[in-house]
């Protein structure tokens, strides 16, 4: 049964009883109270008829008082005494009425109430007569009736007051019979209660404290220090306590588990806060140690034990050759046994392997003949051999083999791989500073080499410096010898410019003289001639012998003069060449006919080649060509007396002439090679054979004749039609004498003259100085006076005003305007300027210079620009500065326009007649 | 195989600078294409340092976009080393030589092209003055940058820099107590102003200007240091159009015209001290 209900019925009974007792106890209070009203009642009931009683005794006694003639000073009291207890007694009985329910009792206070009446009309009776004095008839009145009427009165009211009284203790008797009686019911009503509630009572508390007493013995039972195995209560009721029982089963075992999984969780964390530490020791260890033997030999004698191992091998990878080898550097616990090797490779053995794959071997099963593990009292295999690599970013830096003859824990090999990792890190960072330490140790030795070098250098310097101040004096001596030697120079080019002016003069006296000497030396000749010929006879043949000789003399004088002349024309600059198309078979005709004589007379071999490449054409002077052949063709027979003479003329191949390049050769065309077989020419003289007035040696005139002009003229020719000579030869070897000539198409067939030519680049050259450049106007001189004419009109005439402080200008620009008829004012300053438009308001046009003193272009320009009738005077701004901002700035200050210096004079006049067009 | 490999960093840079002059002439028309290229080169580092930027094309955008960057920048160009009376032989050789000459003339002109702060147009003011010649000249003052032209016009220099000029002007033959020239006022030495009375300071750019006047002396010393020989030789040019027929052209002690192309329209009036008259 539940214990609830147990309970609730338990609880139930006790109170159903009490519940009825109380029922009835509730009612016999009520009847008891009803009867206790009854009794006081019927008390207060008794007392007002005792009440009755003593009014009625005191209204008869107050009557008889007046009855028995008392003294007239007290009548009065009496009555009002005798009224007064009359009225009480009435007063009494009323109220006693109103209350009476007994049927006898009411009956007698009627008949009271009637005596009462007829005793006080006696009494009234009687104050009459009292009043009457009638004091005899009072005392009859009493006597007679009074009395009889008053003793039924009290007679009454006693019988009164004894019938309440008998009703009174009626009532108390009833009541207390009553009250008896519920005493004992309810005695018994307890009794029973208390019984019945003490057994269940007990009965239940016996039944809970039972199955509580269990659950807490058990629970008791619980040992706080070992959780994981706790007691359970055996109850199988399925009460409250049974759930209790239920509920502390089912905790009891979460209980257990929990504990259990604590326990788990704390040897974890035992674990690895072991883990922990020996990684910390391991890391800690790592400080201080710069070499990996140092580092390999702690390691593996700290790791081993640690681990659980019993032996332990360290290898560290190093390049022994070219090759990676992983070399054992040290050991715990070994034992030199010859098992085993030094040094493995990258895939060698077991050590290698691991290195390769970057991952850990275990070894479980080790055979026999493997490492043993030895101490003072013996020596066994190991059980499991472990061999790990040691890596750092992937690259594998190490390999370390453990043996134990346990195997190792999961902890132990957790333990390894974490330090492994750091290990890892460390060689790296080791074999980093050791390469940081032998890096430091090259850069000192170099530094103390660089010291020494600087050293070296410092001195070097001091010496430069002192060799420097010796080259800065010889320096201003050189310097006072140039001035020296240019001061000569100016000299001799002086002189050598009177020179060549003479020499000038002296070519252009021969070249005029040209006419004056042929003249007479043709007559010369042509009589000569004549008087050789003999037409008339008479001559003898002596006589005809002088005139050969005196024509021969003469021809051979033309011939010097000729030359002469040639060669001071070509000086004086007056040598006139005419381009015309030469056909190359004329020129070969030509020279054919000039000198296969010569050849036959001489003996000598002639030929002339023409390459077959060559154009029909060609462009240049005919006669100078000829000239230039002639002289090198009769030189080379000159200087030849036996052998071949031949001229070839080619097309021009790149790099055919050596010696003249830097000269303008991108032109040549052809090549008219003299070749001879003569005396050559030695190599000193090549050059000075081409000077006028000059032949190789002094003695040739003497032993071949000539004036030496020849070579020197046809050089020039040579240059006048765009080409060169060269000369190659070997002395006693023969020479050839090479002519270069350009393909003159472009030329014009007008008079190229060359120092008309050099005078005119002469003064572009030296007009490039001055504030103005002059015009070179390249417009047909019709259109330009057209031009000219019609800026003369626009001009002619105007009045302009010209501001500037620098007075070059102002006398150029004054000249050029004034040449157009402007009438031109001028002004050194702004504030001049000014003060001079002021006094000539009429001015046209302004020429305004910005940089100025006293006044800037800027000021001038705003302040004339204030006075309204200037508002749109043209004012041109002179500016030397030439970026966009200055000019704008011009333009800002309130210019119309602006030019810049140095001044365009046709710009300028370009730029005034927009600004003066109306 | 690579046939494009980019330039090694010397020649990006190289190229970064001649775009950055080259940008700089376009827009803002100053030329700096022609002044030797180590000094342009510490010069646009020390800007890009300032500035805080990383490469020479970061320098040219805020050149182009930044106008302040560009009158910084142009700052950095100007090159303001001077003193007074700097190379006090310069001076001294000058009133021997140059002034007795000056002396015949009507009146003088004068052009100190380069001149900075002033100090060296102070200098031949002063100069003048105690040779009594200053009040029939005109001096015109000119430099590329305006607000060195504009710390000349006022004419104040730092206080602590007189003792340095003071020994220089004695070294340079003056005649009277360098402090008679300048008043204190807190810390500067402020010159008189009757010895700018007949100066004239201008701004104009040696590079890209032409000339404005004709001069009878040019002073021009320590400005073309720095140029290539290609803008010296330029600038010689201009300075050669602006003196007029036996004018005086005076150059930095480092300096002289030998192998430019005006050489031999000089004569040397002072070899060391770099004093040359034009002789045609």
């Amino acid at each position: 049964m539940k214990f609830k209900t147990q309970v609730i019925t338990c609880f139930g009974m006790i109170y159903g009883i009490y519940a009825i007792f109380s029922v009835y106890h509730w009612t016999s209070m009520d009847n008891y109270e009803h009867d206790i009203e009854g009794y006081i009642k019927s008390y207060s009931m008794l007392n007002l008829a005792y009440s009755i009683h003593e009014w009625v005794n005191v209204y008869s006694k107050e009557s008889r008082e007046l009855f028995a003639n008392p003294p007239n000073k007290y009548i009065e009291q009496f009555t009002k005494n005798q009224d007064k207890s009359l009225q009480n007694v009435n007063e009494a009985l009323d109220a006693y009425q109103k209350v009476d329910r007994s049927k006898e009792s009411q009956e007698i206070v009627k008949k009271l109430k009637t005596i009462v009446k007829n005793y006080s009309e006696i009494d009234k009776e009687m104050d009459v007569l009292l009043k009457e004095g009638k004091k005899e008839e009072v005392s009859q009145l009493y006597w007679n009736q009074g009395r009889a009427v008053s003793d039924k009165m009290i007679e009454l009211s006693n019988q009164l007051q004894t019938i309440q009284n008998e009703i009174t203790n009626e009532k108390l008797n009833q009541s207390l019979k009553k009250y008896i009686q519920t005493t004992k019911i309810t005695k018994i009503y307890m009794l029973l209660d208390y019984l019945m509630g003490g057994t269940l009572f007990s009965w239940i508390l016996w039944n809970v404290t039972r199955r509580l007493n269990k659950v807490s013995s058990v629970m008791a039972e619980v040992n706080f220090d070992s959780l994981e195995k706790l007691p359970r209560i055996n109850m199988k009721t399925k009460d409250e306590i049974g759930k209790i029982a239920l509920s502390f089963n089912e905790m009891a075992q979460a209980l257990e588990e929990h504990t259990l999984h604590e326990k788990e969780l704390k040897n974890a964390t035992e674990e690895q806060s072991w883990l922990k530490t020996k990684v910390a020791e391991f890391a800690t260890m790592y400080s201080g140690i710069d070499d990996l033997e140092t580092l390999g030999h702690l390691f593996i004698t700290k790791l081993t034990p640690i681990i659980g191992a019993n032996y332990g091998l360290f290898y560290i990878k190093r390049s022994i050759g070219d090759e990676d080898v992983f070399q054992k550097i040290a050991t715990y616990a070994y034992n030199q046994q010859k098992i085993g090797t030094d040094h493995f490779r990258f895939g060698e053995g077991l050590v290698g392997q691991c290195a390769l794959e970057n991952r850990m071997i275990v070894l479980n099963q080790v055979p026999n003949n493997y490492i043993k593990i030895t101490s003072g009292t013996g020596m066994a295999s190991p059980s499991e051999i472990l061999i790990i690599p040691v890596e750092y970013q992937g690259e594998v830096l190490s390999v370390i083999e453990l043996a134990s003859f346990q195997s190792f824990s999961h902890l132990e090999q957790l333990l390894l791989k974490e330090i492994i990792r750091n290990l890892g890190i460390n060689i790296q960072s080791i074999i980093r500073h050791m390469q940081v330490e032998r890096l430091l140790q090259e850069s000192q030795a170099l530094t103390e080499e660089l010291q020494s070098q600087s050293e070296e250098l410092q001195s070097q310097q001091e010496e430069l410096r002192i060799v420097n101040e010796q080259i800065e004096t010889q320096y201003e001596n050189a310097e006072k010898k140039t001035r020296e030697l240019e001061n000569v120079q100016s000299i001799l080019e002086e002189k050598a410019q009177q020179l060549s002016l003479s020499s000038q003069y002296k070519s252009e006296f021969l070249a005029n003289m040209s006419h004056e000497l042929r003249t007479p030396l043709n007559s010369l000749l042509i009589l000569a001639q004549m008087l050789a010929e003999n037409v008339d006879g008479n001559l003898t043949a002596k006589q005809m012998n002088y005139a050969d000789t005196i024509f021969s003399s003469g021809n051979d004088l033309l011939h010097l003069i000729n030359d002469i002349l040639d060669i001071s024309k070509v000086e004086a600059g007056k040598m006139e060449i005419t381009m015309n198309e030469v056909k190359l078979s004329d020129v070969k005709k030509f020279v054919d006919s000039q000198f296969t004589p010569v050849a036959r007379k001489k003996n000598i071999q002639f030929n002339i080649q023409l390459a077959s490449n060559l154009p029909t054409y060609i462009h240049t002077d005919t006669h100078r060509l000829q000239q230039i052949l002639n002289n090198l063709l009769s030189n080379a027979f000159k200087f030849t007396n036996h052998g071949t003479v031949s001229l070839t003329i080619q097309k021009v191949e790149k790099g055919m002439y050596a010696k003249q390049s830097a000269f303008l050769h991108s032109d040549i065309e052809f090549a008219f090679s003299v070749k001879d077989t003569g005396i050559g020419i030695p190599a000193e003289n090549h050059a000075i054979i081409f000077d006028a007035f000059k032949q190789a040696d002094g003695t040739i005139n003497r032993k071949y004749g000539g004036t030496g002009l020849g070579l020197s003229i046809s050089q020039e020719i040579s240059r006048l039609l765009g080409g060169f000579i060269e000369v190659e030869s070997i002395e006693g070897n023969g020479s050839t004498f090479t002519l270069y000539l350009p393909n003159n198409k472009n030329l014009n067939s007008s008079v190229i003259s060359l120092s008309e030519a050099e005078v005119a680049t002469g003064l572009l050259e030296a007009s490039g100085s001055g504030p103005i450049t002059p015009v070179v106007s390249s417009v047909r001189s019709e259109e330009v006076r057209k031009q000219l004419h019609e800026r003369k009109a626009l001009l002619e005439g105007k009045k302009v005003l010209v501001v500037d402080d620098d007075m070059r200008n102002i006398f150029a620009l004054t000249t050029a305007l004034e040449s157009y008829h402007v009438e031109v004012m001028f002004a050194e300053n702004g504030r001049e300027g000014i003060t001079i438009l002021q006094k000539n308001p009429e001015v046209d046009l302004i020429l305004m210079d910005i940089m100025m003193p006293e006044m800037d272009g800027f000021e001038a320009i705003q302040f004339i620009r204030k006075i309204p009738k200037f508002q749109s005077l043209p004012i041109i701004a002179l500016t030397a500065k030439a970026m966009k901002y200055d000019r704008n700035q011009c333009i800002e200050a309130g210019a119309s326009d602006y030019i810049s210096k140095p001044v365009n004079l046709e710009q300028l006049i370009s730029i005034m007649r927009v600004w003066l067009y109306r | 195989m690579n046939n494009n490999r980019p330039k090694d960093h010397n020649e990006l840079e190289e190229i970064e600078i001649n775009l950055l002059l080259e940008g700089i002439f376009r827009y803002y028309g100053f030329d700096f294409r022609n002044y030797t290229f180590p000094f342009l080169n510490r010069r646009i580092w020390n800007r890009m340092r300032e500035e805080k930027i990383a490469s020479i094309s970061g320098l040219q955008e805020k050149i182009f976009h930044d106008p302040f960057v560009m009158n910084r920048l142009l700052d950095d160009f100007s090159i303001n080393v001077t003193e007074m009376f700097r190379d006090p032989s310069f001076f001294l050789s000058f009133r021997k030589k140059i002034v007795p000459f000056l002396r015949d003339s009507p009146y003088i002109r004068i052009w100190h092209a380069g001149c900075s702060t002033g100090e060296e147009v102070y200098s031949m003011a002063i100069l003048l003055h105690e040779e009594g010649l200053y009040e029939k000249t005109r001096i015109y003052a000119t430099d590329m940058n305006e607000s060195v032209l504009r710390v000349g016009k006022e004419g104040k220099f730092p206080l602590h820099k007189m003792q340095l000029y003071t020994k220089n002007y004695l070294a340079s033959g003056g005649k009277k107590a360098f402090s008679e020239y300048y008043k204190v006022q807190n810390e500067n030495a402020s010159f008189h102003s009757f010895l700018t009375k007949n100066v004239v300071f201008a701004q104009h750019n040696l590079v890209t200007d032409r000339s404005f006047n004709e001069f009878h002396v040019i002073i021009c010393r320590n400005v073309m240091i720095y140029f290539d020989k290609v803008l010296q030789n330029r600038v010689y040019n201009l300075l050669h159009e602006s003196l007029g027929l036996s004018g005086i052209l005076g150059l930095g002690s480092k300096e002289g015209i030998k192998f430019t192309s005006i050489a031999d329209d000089y004569e040397e009036v002072d070899t060391f001290e770099k004093l040359y008259r034009r002789i045609q």
